[in-house]
């Protein structure tokens, strides 16, 4: 109950005021102590500055989780993807990229083809918010990038800071523009290979003792057997090259991080060079005694001669060999098929 | 952003708190029994505005509650923070002792209601029904049931065996938690205003290839098999797929235009749905038997019978409170009679929600095939 208050203010220099207050008054009730209110102020603003530092640590926290980047050793930036489709020489390659310490292999997990057959095929139509890849490129991204870096760091939870980890997935290449968006900073290997010789090794491998009619033989395969008709066999693996290249090519297309073209024409005729380039293209280290070490171990001629040929899966590795293994009109279905992409990746039709 | 909405900051608050006084002088004496007489003196120093009479002492005291408020806005903002990337600060250790999975408390795993069955069961009815309560919200067909579901059914023998592939046995566990957290974080991106005590009511049944694996991943969560006579949803889809019906129209990517096989070969169709049938009903119950969660089976013709008594059952089954008054009320505005007549009848969404209606509109051949196909399904829960 104050019963006279007044207040005089005047400007001393610029910016800087002189005041004076002067209350008095009566009250029923107890007289704040200010030194007691002054001392809780105090306190409250210790307690505000704790907050602070506290939500900023947390919010911190949620933004690199909602990056879908776990707490973990891989980085997402030493991730390397190997994109392009079956029978292009990626498990050669691969073979070699296992080489040198430091990098780790993960064969096929087939991630790629979890979303891309998804995204692409079935669920297409799902495009609006409810869809679970549906709504924004952001939305998604967030999602799948979280997916793939929490299933690498439990399947490899042994790779270090400075751990680069291949993944070998021409069979997820339809899925490959969905992940490489997930992980823009990730390294890039795109494989490519005539479409001819392509559909030419997987008609070896189908044909009647085959390697892959034994997997299926064995149950290693289960599922629809691959057709018998030759021209069914090359009509299905140029549609499959159209697709997964053609996915391949588009994630390349728009990769902002790290990326490598390699054909597997240039890995055949100069093997170490060409290993060199994606190193170095893709900024990688890598020991040049070890890479050359992995060259030679896995050459063409270091493979026993009783598993390669006609049917195996070491087939012949010789660049144009579909001219002696196509009939005229098998060549003329993949050259319409895939006409877009052998035009643009070979573009004199005659192969290497 | 819109998580960071809300979001307090004490240093701008605190920034304006600029009062530099120098004099400061307080007395106070009693003049009578409870009645004391005080004078304050404050002088000082100020560069922003200078505190008014009356901001001083008992303004001190205006300033603490300020902060203590913007304070406690502060905690409840850490708690969610908290929550989202599951750290527990101290602060909130003792009121949360047992800290759970870091997207449960901003999508509670236990508050999914998963809707699984098969296509033209009554879903779209139940989950409109359930998504007027009060505190819920609704996933309307994410098909993540189909994501993992359809992938699974179709890999290969050797890639399950394999520790490479990205659902491996060998890496079961870990893939399961990926799901997880994937199912989690797609429901918070599709309900971004979901809070932790709302109900989100995922209609899902043309997933139900996945619900062994969705319910796996998400044991806690709660579950909804809806089943309808197999011969039934054949002649509703049938129905819907014919030329100029909704299905034919609505469904670009289906290829039912391309095929138009309602009118071209209506067996095929019936054969196909009666396999589809078996495929979501079958892996639904499937995930329906081994899931501990609270979970409930309900017939079509039992929601059409008595839709209030089968949703209070529902809930009650389910442990989810709510009000007779309400579950009346949404009954009651989505009931068979409330749907305009114009949206009703042949070839529409709404066509004619009579159990027992194929008997009109299938073939003795038609009825045939799908009673082969689907006769486990169809003894155990139609038994003749």
């Amino acid at each position: 109950m104050p019963i006279y208050r007044q207040n005089v203010i005047l400007e001393v220099a610029r910016g800087i005021r002189a005041f004076l207050n002067f209350e008095a008054g009566l009250t029923r009730g107890e007289v704040s102590e200010d030194g007691r209110q002054t001392r809780k102020l105090e306190q409250a603003r210790r307690w505000l500055k704790d907050r602070n530092r506290q939500i900023t640590e947390l919010e911190k926290k949620l933004n690199d989780d909602r990056s879908g980047a776990p707490a973990g050793d891989l980085k997402p930036e030493n991730v390397v993807w190997m994109f392009g489709t079956a029978r292009v020489g990626s498990t050669w390659l691969g073979s070699m990229m296992d080489g040198p310490s430091r990098h780790t292999m993960w064969h096929e997990p087939l991630v790629g083809a979890l979303f891309g057959n998804f995204y692409y095929g079935r669920g297409a139509h799902r495009g609006g918010k409810h869809g679970i890849l549906g709504g924004t490129d952001a939305k998604r991204s967030r999602a799948i990038r979280a997916f793939v870096l929490a299933a690498a760091h439990e399947k490899f939870p042994e790779i270090t800071g400075d751990g680069y980890l291949i993944v070998k997935e021409p069979n997820g290449s339809n899925g490959a523009p969905l992940l490489a968006q997930a992980l823009p900073e990730s390294r890039m290997i795109f494989m490519v290979r005539d479409p001819r010789d392509v559909v030419s090794s997987n008609l070896s491998g189908k044909s009647e003792g085959g390697w892959t009619v034994k997997a299926y033989e064995r149950g290693h395969r289960t599922g629809t057997p691959p057709p018998t008709d030759p021209e069914a066999i090359v009509k299905k693996g140029a549609r499959k090259y159209l697709e997964f290249i053609g996915k391949s090519k588009e994630a390349y297309d728009a990769h902002q991080g790290p990326k490598v073209l390699v054909r597997y024409e240039e890995l055949r005729a100069d093997t170490l060079g060409t290993m060199k380039r994606i190193y170095s293209t893709l900024g990688m280290s890598a020991d040049e005694v070890e890479v050359a070490r992995a060259v030679e171990k896995h050459s063409w001629e270091n493979i026993p001669e009783e598993e390669k040929g006609h049917g195996k899966f070491y087939r012949k590795a010789t660049p144009g060999g579909w001219r002696e293994d196509l009939t005229p009109d098998q060549v003329k279905m993949v050259e319409e098929i895939t006409g877009p992409l052998l035009e643009e990746f070979y573009p004199d039709r005659t192969g290497v | 952003m819109s998580i960071y909405a809300g979001c307090v900051k004490a240093g701008s608050y605190l920034g304006r708190i600029s009062v530099l006084p120098v004099l400061k002088n307080r007395v106070a004496f009693e003049v009578a029994r409870g009645i004391k007489a005080f004078l304050n003196l404050e002088v000082g120093l100020t560069r922003g505005e200078a505190p008014g009479v009356g901001t001083g002492t008992s303004g001190t005291g205006a300033t603490a509650a300020r902060v203590r408020k913007i304070g406690h806005r502060l905690t409840s903002r850490g708690r969610a923070l908290a929550g989202s990337v599951g750290a527990t600060p101290a602060s909130s250790a003792q009121s949360d002792p047992q800290p759970r999975d870091a997207r449960d408390r901003c999508v509670r795993a236990e508050n999914l209601v998963w809707i699984f069955g098969s296509g033209r069961s009554g879903s779209t009815w139940l989950r409109s029904m359930m998504s007027e309560m009060t505190h819920h919200r609704f996933w309307e067909e994410p098909m993540v049931g189909q994501l993992f579901g359809s992938f699974y059914k179709h890999a290969q023998e050797g890639q399950l065996n394999s520790a490479n592939f990205i659902m491996g046995e060998p890496t079961r566990k870990g893939w399961t938690r990926s799901i997880r957290n994937f199912v989690l974080d797609g429901a918070m991106y599709a309900n971004p205003r979901l809070g932790p005590e709302d109900y989100l009511v995922v209609k899902e049944p043309n997933g139900s290839t996945g619900a062994p694996l969705l319910m796996e991943a998400l044991p806690e969560s709660r579950m909804i098999l809806l089943v309808r006579d197999p011969r039934d949803v054949a002649a509703s889809v049938l129905d819907g797929a014919r030329k100029g019906s909704w299905l034919y129209e609505r469904k670009d990517k289906g290829r039912w235009k391309e095929n138009a096989l309602a009118d071209t070969d209506p067996e095929a169709i019936t054969r196909r749905r009666a396999h589809m049938y078996m495929s979501q009903v079958g892996r639904a119950k499937q995930a329906f038997e081994a899931h501990e969660g609270p979970k409930v089976l309900v017939r079509y013709e039992d929601l059409r019978a008595d839709a209030l008594g089968t949703i209070k059952r529902i809930y009650s089954e389910l442990g989810i409170p709510a009000e007779e008054k309400d579950l009346a009320q949404v009954v009651e505005k989505h009931s068979w009679e409330n749907i305009p007549e114009e949206n009703k009848g042949e070839g529409k969404f709404y066509r004619k929600a009579t159990p027992g209606g194929w008997q009109e509109d299938l073939t003795p051949k038609q009825a045939g095939i799908i009673e082969k196909i689907t006769a486990p399904l169809l003894e155990e829960f139609y038994p003749a």
